[in-house]
């Protein structure tokens, strides 16, 4: 199929998915939407597709929102770093969960750098933010090592790893490191040298951390693509026992694509936390390392896709979020409507037909131009 | 093609099989077949060839139900069908055996044979004994002689053929499809099989017969269809066709079949493996003291029949398996054990017998295929990252020097044809300054331009001063190319021919199956130090 034929076929696909998950959203809203007579529940319907649509991005008087535009951008800032890290390890066929927990650990230790290790402004953030990748990164030798040298599975081990690691948090929080005088459990403030600094001043907390995000989106995409360590990842992750054959460290390339996962998830959970927060006080998973796997997988595990694919979900939080405040839409809804257009756009064989149909059309003309040229050149002859 | 269709029409009833105007597109956007016609005369051996990639398989796997037809017509028997599955095919009375057996190794014969239409005691119960009855039955009306009771995995390559033989006949098929039945028998299996097809065909069975070797097709069958690049080269007798009319149909040119090569100079030892015993996991000894040496310049080939301990060999040489006894130097430096990042630093390149496996990353491109075991070297690199220019360029040539048959580089491996792919595979492990080449069924079920193309290599890489194991069940192949050869049964090694120039297949299938066995002193002449 030429090239131009695949991209419409991408496009219509996507296409396809998102029209048939929102005519399955419609639907729901419908049902759940308030309102007396049939008239009434149609309006409400459309004023809350409306928010869900185009109410992220332009106010109802029709300029441009500026506030919720960077709201979204902060949120992907996480999201980026988890997909990053999960593109990297289920390039290797590694199906590393860890992210989740990863990214609160690298929370967690960048913040607790930021209370008790004092130093000059600049390196402070530097320095915290690394201290939590870097903790992050040797997480990730525990599911990398029982892999590799035990057969453990990896999906199982780094999925438990995650509480694990939420319930030492929990409990470091609860016995040692809380602020007493304060109502809840929290940390004691961050130093000021410690906070990523913002990129804009109107509250929405996209911090410099969105630009380290884009620029690991660069770095990451040459790794993987022009470099041997990422071209070894992705020949493991292709077939494991070719990689070997050929003369690959395959257990120690493993390994690699587990701790860079690591360290990924846990820079996003350090600049998430130093951005957007004074204290440390989560209770429980973020849920940034779930959206990334989800993200990995619309990116086909290719780095260059991941910012599209987050700033995609970051909107569609944000339209549900304008939903459930504006319109009294549940909030619940947009899991559903998420899972529609997951599902299509997984599915490999949805529109397989049309795909099909495509094909041939390519393949006979190519057949036919062939014919023609071997024709042209014969009677040249 | 037109005059095929209407001479087919004036006599529909003499036809079994009429695949009209068949063309299928693949997913990936290959034409494996295009406007292809296919008729099939009632009881008689029908060849069909051509290289690998001209779209045989496609073919049958439409006439078998495993793929459906993009356009085109099938008719069977008169009725104009819709083979949506194999089941439809079988209901048709179509069977297929086909190169990969498709048995249950576990199981015995009786009870493959009856795998999913078995007989029922009191509705519940497995009749075992009704499957053996059945088995014995059709064993003794077809004269395909099996062991009910044994188990698949224990019975010998030619009889498992015979289980799947016998396994589309209980099914009711009338005509037969076989997919390359003979590229894993002896030759004195192979007389045995056409005997039995001969068989089939007197009592008014139809055979479809798949096959790359010219002689056997000149041997057995009664008409033959030639596919190329998708296209039908129409239909012959085979008794007025010459095998060089043959090739030239299929290839589009003149094949030279046999390989020039001048006699061997071999110099220096480069491999040396002494005394490798191997005891597999189910107990079984498949390498019993084994011991030869390679030496720079010449082809020594192992012949054999497949499972007498070749392919243990090799997992050895290049530790994808541990001995248990044993030593195997390279230049005088061991190999046994060492990661294969240190075997290849040694010189030794693999042909892998399953290139699917460890040959190739399908999802990979021909150029990431071609650079995995160099990927690291200083020319491909610029400090921490790739040099594309230098990646590019050097697989260029490879792909030119190779006759690889691409779009460009950046195409998918997986969408290659069989030969191509072992293009690729043969274009890295010959072009990394080998000093010993292991080919492990180099040329298995590739196309002759490509097969061709792979044992002129092979020759001139060995006269350039490499040393070349080459392991085949090809008989042909081992005793054209290699300059001595040792036969491999029950693990050992039964016979070591110094020049293979006076050999033929009767003297080697003795040994191959056994029957004979060179003294210990004959054999111990392959030792060189």
């Amino acid at each position: 199929m030429n090239r131009k034929r695949s991209i419409v076929f991408s496009l219509v696909r996507g296409l396809a998915a998102i029209l048939i998950a929102l005519a399955v959203a419609t639907l729901l809203i419908f049902i759940s939407s308030e309102g007396e007579s049939l008239a009434e529940k149609l309006a409400a319907t459309g004023d809350a597709l409306r928010q869900l649509l185009i109410g992220p991005l332009f106010r109802s008087s029709g300029g441009l929102n500026t506030k919720n535009l960077s709201d979204i951008l902060a949120a992907m800032i996480p999201t980026i770093f988890t997909g990053l890290g999960v593109c990297v390890m289920f390039s290797a066929n590694e199906f590393n969960m860890g992210a989740e927990g990863g990214a609160l650990l690298g929370a967690f230790v960048a913040a607790m750098c930021a209370i008790y290790v004092p130093m000059a402004a600049g390196i402070h953030v530097v320095f915290c933010i690394l201290m939590g990748a870097v903790a992050c990164g040797l997480m990730m030798l525990i599911p990398a090592l029982l892999k590799t040298r035990l057969g453990v599975s990896e999906m199982v081990c780094s999925l438990m790893l995650n509480y694990v690691v939420m319930y030492v948090i929990s409990y470091l929080m609860n016995a040692h490191l809380s602020d007493k005088s304060k109502g809840q459990i929290q940390s004691y403030p961050f130093e000021s040298t410690a906070q990523v600094p913002q990129l804009v001043d109107n509250g929405s907390k996209l911090s410099w951390g969105f630009v380290v995000a884009i620029v690991f989106v660069v770095l990451i995409a040459l790794f993987m693509y022009r470099t041997r360590w990422g071209y070894a990842i992705r020949m493991i992750g292709i077939n494991k026992d070719f990689a070997m054959y050929s003369g690959m460290k395959v257990a120690g390339v493993i390994v690699l694509a587990h701790v860079l996962g690591g360290v990924l998830a846990g820079m996003g959970g350090g600049l998430e936390m130093l951005g957007r927060y004074e204290t440390y006080a989560w209770r429980s998973l973020p849920g940034y390392g779930w959206t990334g796997i989800t993200i990995a997988i619309l990116a086909g595990n290719n780095p260059i896709f991941v910012p599209f694919a987050s700033f995609f979900i970051a909107y569609l939080d944000k339209g549900c979020n304008l939903m459930a405040t504006y319109c009294g839409v549940p909030n619940q809804l947009i899991d559903i409507i998420q899972a529609c257009i997951f599902l299509f756009f997984a599915a490999e064989q949805f529109l397989s037909r049309y795909r099909q149909r495509l094909v041939v059309k390519s393949t006979q003309e190519e057949l036919r131009l062939k014919a023609a040229s071997v024709e042209g050149g014969e009677s040249n002859a | 093609m037109a005059e095929a269709r209407a001479a087919a029409e004036n006599s529909v009833e003499e036809y079994v099989v009429q695949m009209k105007g068949i063309t299928k597109v693949y997913p990936n956007g290959i034409a494996a077949n295009q406007d292809v016609d296919l008729f099939v005369k009632k009881g008689e051996i029908h060849a069909l060839m051509g290289e690998n990639g001209a779209g045989k398989s496609t073919l049958m796997k439409m006439l078998f139900g495993l793929e459906q037809p993009t356009s085109g017509e099938i008719i069977i028997n008169g009725e104009k069908v819709n083979l949506t599955s194999p089941t439809v095919a079988i209901s048709k009375g179509i069977g297929m055996v086909h190169q990969h057996f498709m048995l249950v190794p576990s199981l015995t014969v009786a009870e493959n044979m009856v795998l999913g239409i078995v007989p029922k005691k009191s509705g519940i119960f497995i009749d075992y004994k009704k499957a053996v009855e059945i088995t014995k039955e059709y064993s003794q009306r077809f004269n395909l002689h099996v062991e009910p009771d044994a188990k698949v995995m224990d019975i010998p390559v030619g009889m498992k053929q015979k289980v799947e033989i016998l396994k589309a006949l209980v099914r009711g098929a009338k005509i037969l499809i076989l997919d390359e039945p003979t590229a894993v028998l002896t030759t004195q299996e192979t007389t045995e099989l056409f005997k039995e097809l001969i068989h089939l065909k007197e009592q008014g069975y139809t055979i479809i017969f798949i096959s790359h070797k010219l002689n056997e097709i000149m041997e057995i069958t009664d008409r033959l269809t030639i596919l190329r690049g998708g296209k039908s080269m129409g239909v012959h007798n085979t008794r007025d066709v010459t095998k060089e009319e043959i090739s030239r149909l299929m290839v589009g040119r003149d094949v030279v079949l046999s390989v020039q090569k001048d006699v061997a100079k071999p110099t220096d030892t480069v491999l040396k493996v002494r005394d490798m015993e191997y005891v597999n996991e189910w107990g079984k000894k498949m390498l019993d003291k084994v011991s030869f040496s390679v030496r720079k310049g010449e082809i020594l080939g192992i012949a054999g029949v497949e499972g007498n301990g070749q392919k243990e060999l090799v997992d050895m040489l290049f530790n994808l398996n541990t001995p248990n006894a044993g030593t195997a130097t390279v230049n005088g430096e061991n190999i046994l054990g060492l990661p294969q990042r240190k075997i290849r630093e040694k010189g030794v390149s693999l042909v892998p017998e399953d290139r699917m496996v460890f040959g190739i990353a399908g999802d990979g491109t021909i150029e990431e295929n071609l650079i995995s075991d160099r990927c690291g070297s200083k020319d491909l690199n610029r400090g921490p990252l790739f040099n594309m220019n230098a990646i590019h360029d050097s697989c260029k040539k490879l792909i030119e020097d190779y006759l690889i048959l691409c779009k460009s580089g950046k195409q998918k491996v997986k969408m290659l044809s069989g030969g191509n792919i072992q293009k690729v595979v043969v274009a890295r492990e010959f072009s990394n300054d080998p000093v010993l080449i292991i080919a492990d069924q180099p040329t298995r079920g590739i196309d002759v331009g490509a097969t061709e193309f792979i044992r002129k290599k092979l020759v001139e890489l060995s006269r350039s001063g490499i040393a070349v194991l080459l392991i085949s069940a090809d008989l042909s192949e081992v005793m054209e190319l290699s300059d001595s050869l040792i036969v491999m049964y029950g693990g050992k090694i039964a016979a070591y021919f110094e020049d293979t120039r006076e050999l033929n297949d009767e003297i080697m299938g003795e040994y191959m199956l056994g029957l004979k066995r060179q003294p210990e002193e004959q054999v111990r002449r392959v030792c060189h130090e």
